[in-house]
């Protein structure tokens, strides 16, 4: 990491080429003092449980960015460390596979630590937590009601019949292929909290990740209650409220598509296949 | 590394600013009812009903409901489309095909409607409100229903109406 950071700051860099010598030296430097700071404005949405009266609150931090990581969690956790230890938000992995550090950054749901700062432009960068949730704290959404969900659609392997060898449950190649695409969700809840339909109808509608997810039980060739998944969804609820906005295969920061999942189920339920 | 740039004074008032943490339901809920909002869309619970090991409740199974009226929408959208052609580009335009029209048009707008409302106006917070509009969407949709029979009947019809606007 500290590598590609002073790589990308000698090619940021406006005076390197005024002192080319000084390019190789900085690369071995971990911070170098002579350089310009550059500053950019975070505009974190803060409110604290403690004073509930108090109204919630845009607080602007600003940091430089030479002395900073790339990403936004980066930024996050300077901040922290450095200005504010009140600020909260979830991380673990810092590399997009915990999904904890999901956020609303400049109008876009992703997660913290796959999004890049951005740096061509001066603007500050505006943080919210993820839309439509209760906030427990900062940027730290309550996302008890999602696992619920998630929960309603039994998201393990349900068969009656024994393995043939005794042993484990085999699976042609073709039929693991169809898995792709659908068990890399980390379940962040971007997906669902950027669909307008689950903003309006989260109680019930189930939301595009936990509906990636049942297509992934639904379509697993080891899986034997196939039957009993799709009546879950027989309701105008569950799975009917989804009118194809594509908000959630916009959001999804892992590239998935939850959109086509979800109009895979319509089109099995559709043909009863 | 960033964590030994922290200084032991930042540290010791992370400490201190733990217990804000916790979640104060009761002064939460005095925070959200100080805010002036009208009284006929009150604000939700504000809080989520049991723990991440209740599996949240699922709707009673109806395929009416479901995929059958999933299906009959998308087949009734597809047929309007060679239903709205299918006049003018025969030349020819006869009442039964301005009645199965009419009533895939209103059948369609009604469905559409319905789900609106299905949207906008949970069951679950305003059961009275969507009622109301339920039947009023029904009995609009008798009233268009009426106006067309009698438009077809006594006067030209939908397609010859638009035909004789049509001055492209």
């Amino acid at each position: 990491m500290a590598a590609l950071r002073s790589s990308s700051r000698i090619l940021s860099s406006s005076r390197a080429a005024f002192r080319p010598s000084a390019v190789f030296s900085r690369s071995m430097a971990s911070v170098s003092e002579t350089e310009q700071p550059r500053t950019k404005s975070f505009q974190i949405y803060r409110w604290n449980p403690d004073t509930p009266t108090e109204k919630p609150k845009l607080q602007t931090y600003t940091i430089d960015l030479n002395k900073t990581g790339p990403m936004i969690l980066d930024a996050l956790i300077k901040i922290k460390n450095e200005q504010d230890p009140s600020l909260t938000f979830r991380r673990s992995c810092r590399e997009g596979i915990c999904g904890s550090c999901a956020m609303n950054i400049n109008g876009q749901n992703t997660l913290a630590c796959l999004c890049r700062i951005p740096t061509e432009s001066a603007s500050d960068v505006k943080i919210y937590p993820l839309p439509h949730t209760y906030v427990v704290k900062d940027l730290v959404p309550d996302l008890t009601h999602f696992y619920k969900q998630y929960k309603s659609i039994e998201p393990y392997l349900q068969r009656d019949t024994p393995a043939e060898d005794g042993k484990e449950y085999r699976q042609s190649k073709a039929d693991r292929k169809k898995l792709d695409g659908l068990y890399e969700c980390i379940l962040c809840a971007c997906c669902s909290t950027s669909c307008p339909s689950y903003w309006w109808n989260s109680e019930e509608y189930l939301g595009p990740a936990i509906l990636l997810q049942s297509y992934r039980w639904l379509i697993d060739s080891r899986d034997e209650k196939t039957a009993a998944r799709k009546a879950k969804l027989e309701n105008s609820m569950s799975l009917y409220r989804c009118h194809t906005i594509l908000n959630c295969t916009r959001a999804c920061p892992k590239g998935l598509n939850p959109g086509k999942a979800i109009a895979e189920i319509k089109k099995s339920m559709a043909i009863g296949a | 590394m960033a964590s030994i740039m922290r200084s032991s004074v930042l540290r010791q008032t992370a400490l201190v600013a733990k217990p804000a943490f916790r979640n104060n339901a009761v002064k939460a809920a005095a925070f959200h009812t100080s805010t002036q909002r009208s009284a006929i869309l009150p604000p939700g619970p504000q809080r989520i009903e049991g723990t991440v090991n209740d599996p949240a409740p699922i709707p009673k199974p109806s395929a009416v409901d479901g995929s059958y009226h999933w299906t009959f929408e998308r087949l009734l959208a597809a047929g309007l489309v060679p239903l709205s052609i299918a006049p003018f580009a025969a030349g020819s335009l006869n009442p039964t095909t301005d009645a199965i029209l009419c009533s895939a048009v209103l059948l369609h707008s009604h469905i559409g409607f319905q789900s609106v409302l299905i949207d906008y106006i949970p069951n679950r917070t305003y059961p009275g409100l969507r009622k109301f509009f339920w039947w009023g969407l029904n009995l609009a949709t008798v009233t268009v229903g009426v106006g067309l029979y009698e438009f077809e009947t006594n006067d030209v019809g939908v397609t010859e109406a638009i035909k004789r606007i049509w001055k492209a």
